[in-house]
């Protein structure tokens, strides 16, 4: 009690608030039960010291009325007792409950019959909404496979393109590529036609040729010289 | 939340069982749950089972109001749970059990102070009478 108690201090809730709201609690705790209040004064409260001494009157009753009040307990007694028994015969728990390991075990043989059909019943059941579930599992997952051979394909042919048109460019530039066979005269074609770089370039195109660098024309000396 | 009529008390084998009246209803107006409990439970413990109600208050017809669930008290009574007097004398005025001695006692008390009352009324009436009569006579 103590410590659930506690353990609900955290939400700053006293006990009198607890045990008001958690009366009749559907998940039941006996330590969170309302108080038990008394109506009378507490047990070891001890008698008012004007009642110490205070001998409580015997009710007289006349002989024939105390007799007929005998009578009438024995035989509502008596009744009573034989009802009960009979409600006992007829309602205790204890005689449905047999004893005997046959009739037990053919009892528990029995309901495992039972168990078993229902398990079938629905393992059947489970097995048609597996089957489907499956099928339509398959029929997506084929789909799905034939969609992506067509991405495959589509990316194969265009990969198949790219690689004509580069092979087609590399042929086309091959033409002025030098092979053993023509480097000889592509040689004598470099020696024969020098070429001079050492010159600069205004934004409009036009070379300047500096005065260190051998002139070959005149008119490119000229320019070069202002 | 009220509690269900199955109750929330915890069925202990072992414990002794009692049918008895449960005071619900607020001040200066009782109303009573009859109901299967552990003896030794205290009032304001969940009881284990409702098994019908009582209404001591007699309503706009003079009657009051008692039902019952006797299925459940034949099972409860058969599985040896004890049943208190008041419950007892409820029962017997229902026709479940014989009529419980202190009905009877109760009963003829009061029969017998009615007549009481009704024998001094007359008394009272003759001497009143007779003393008319005596005035008259000595009147004339």
């Amino acid at each position: 009690m103590f410590q659930l108690i506690k353990s609900f201090s955290a939400l700053k809730l006293s006990s009198n608030t607890i045990a008001k709201y958690c009366t009749y609690n559907l998940s039941y705790n006996p330590a969170l039960l309302p108080v038990k209040k008394t109506h009378r004064k507490p047990r070891w409260v001890p008698v008012a010291k004007s009642k110490v001494f205070r001998i409580p009157k015997k009710p007289k009753l006349p002989e024939d009325e105390a007799n007929e009040i005998r009578r009438l307990f024995n035989n509502y007694k008596n009744n009573v007792r034989s009802i009960r028994k009979y409600l006992y015969k007829k309602h205790c728990t204890i005689f449905e409950i047999s004893s005997d390991p046959q009739e037990i075990l053919k009892e528990f043989k029995e309901d495992l019959v039972k168990c078993h059909e229902i398990n079938d019943k629905w393992n059947a059941e489970v097995k048609i909404n597996r089957e489907a579930r499956l099928q339509k599992e398959l029929d997506e997952e084929l789909v799905l496979a034939e969609k992506k051979i067509e991405e495959q394909m589509l990316r194969e042919e265009e990969m198949y393109a790219f690689t004509e048109e580069l092979v087609r460019k590399q042929k086309e530039a091959s033409i002025s590529f030098i092979t053993p066979e023509n480097i000889d005269a592509i040689i004598d074609k470099a020696l024969a036609e020098e070429t001079d770089y050492n010159f600069a370039i205004y934004p409009n195109g036009e070379k300047i040729i500096g005065k260190k660098t051998r002139p070959t024309q005149e008119t490119e000396k000229v320019v070069g010289a202002q | 939340m009220l509690p269900p009529g199955s109750g929330l008390g915890v069925y202990t084998v072992q414990c002794p069982k009692v049918i008895r009246l449960l005071r619900k209803g607020c001040t200066n107006r009782p109303f009573y749950h009859i109901v299967v409990a552990h003896t030794r439970a205290h009032q304001s413990r969940p009881v284990i089972e409702q098994v019908g109600s009582f209404d001591p208050l007699p309503n706009q017809y003079n009657e009051k109001l008692v039902a019952f669930n006797f299925e459940r008290i034949r099972f409860w009574i058969g599985n040896g749970a004890d049943v208190s007097t008041p419950v007892k004398q409820l029962l017997g005025l229902a026709g479940f059990y014989p009529v419980h001695p202190t009905s009877y006692i109760r009963a003829w008390r009061a029969r017998e102070k009615l007549e009481k009352e009704k024998a001094a009324a007359e008394a009272a009436i003759a001497e009143s009478q007779a003393t008319d009569i005596d005035k008259s006579e000595n009147v004339s």
